[in-house]
């Protein structure tokens, strides 16, 4: 149990949620690119795809593990739930940070070391003797190592998004940014989750405000004046 | 910087041009117009604009010996969808 005990459930039920947003997301990027031919668009299809995908997974994990609260599985039930979450989040933010670098054209060292910086660390980090920071093993689940790296990745893709809102001032681009920044807080929150197991909870309404803003924003573009 | 605008403008980005300077001259552009509005060569204006008439997305009108373009319902209905996912893409910080 990562939460507090009155929040089983509603984790699972928020990620449900989440999930149909970053499939309506998913769609409008290949609707885009069907139309355009953007690659970008496509790089965006595929990486909100991939987190739907992963979204729906842990969720339906998450309500099987409490349906069969009695039974031996449900922890590993949870477990490869989240291990096929947290890899299709790492995937789907790699090609969203893809996307943003070949966009720029210049895929310096920097923006490369950007990139796999959190993943070098993370097998630096392998090595270590140090119980708590292995990732492999039973407490993967919310595990602060395998949180600090998607952090990483979502807070290049806010910087990203944040740059953009303020060249552009664009009301709908806030709103992209305004998510990736809550999501990137979630994942924080998740990382400090050992403190107190509110964190957790508040972690998760987070990363729902998170999609509902960039539900937001999808529903204002799609209004054809 | 995230969103830098491509050295060349695409196919759909000239085709998109083309299509809003007849929307903004009220649906009734000479070839002149379009031609500085969208800022084309003649020779490339006139290839344009024939596929664009083969995509059966603009119409060409002769009028009193005066030609002119207007879009198709399919061109507007064409330009609102370009808008929504510009809009989209403008929303992440891509240029189309």
């Amino acid at each position: 149990m990562v939460g507090p005990l009155w929040f089983v459930g509603f984790d699972s039920l928020m990620e449900f949620v989440a999930f149909f947003i970053a499939l309506a997301i998913a769609f409008q990027a290949l609707k885009g690119y069907r139309l355009t031919k953007q690659k970008t668009l496509l790089y965006v299809n595929y990486s909100f795809a991939l987190l739907s995908a992963g979204l729906l997974i842990d969720s339906l994990a998450g309500f099987l593990g409490i349906l069969s609260r009695m039974l031996r599985g449900v922890i590993v039930l949870t477990l490869v739930g989240y291990t096929i979450y947290f890899l299709a989040q790492v995937l789907a933010y790699a090609i969203l940070i893809f996307a943003y670098v070949s966009q720029t054209r210049t895929l310096s060292a920097k923006s490369v070391s950007v990139l796999v910086a959190p993943l070098a660390g993370l097998m630096a980090l392998q090595q270590g003797p140090v119980f708590p920071i292995k990732l492999l093993g039973p407490l993967i689940e919310y595990h602060p190592v395998s949180e600090i790296v998607l952090l990483f990745l979502v807070f290049y893709v806010a910087v990203q998004t944040g740059l953009n809102y303020s060249a552009t001032q664009d009301r709908n681009a806030f709103l992209v940014f305004l998510g990736f920044l809550l999501l990137a807080s979630s994942h924080l929150l998740f990382i400090l989750t050992p403190l107190g197991p509110l964190l957790f909870a508040i972690g998760h309404v987070l990363q729902l405000l998170g999609f509902v803003s960039l539900l937001t924003m999808l529903l204002r573009v799609a209004r054809v004046k | 910087m995230t969103q830098r605008l491509p050295k060349y403008r695409s196919q759909m980005r000239i085709y998109v041009d083309i299509m809003r300077v007849i929307q903004r001259e009220e649906n009734r552009a000479k070839p002149t117009r379009i031609l500085y509005g969208a800022n084309l060569s003649h020779d490339r204006l006139v290839k344009h604009l024939d596929e664009l008439k083969s995509l059966e997305v603009i119409e060409e009108v002769v009028d009193e010996d005066d030609k002119f373009y207007r879009l198709t319902q399919k061109g507007v209905e064409f330009l609102n969808q370009f808008r929504a996912v510009e809009r989209f893409a403008t929303a992440f910080g891509f240029a189309i």
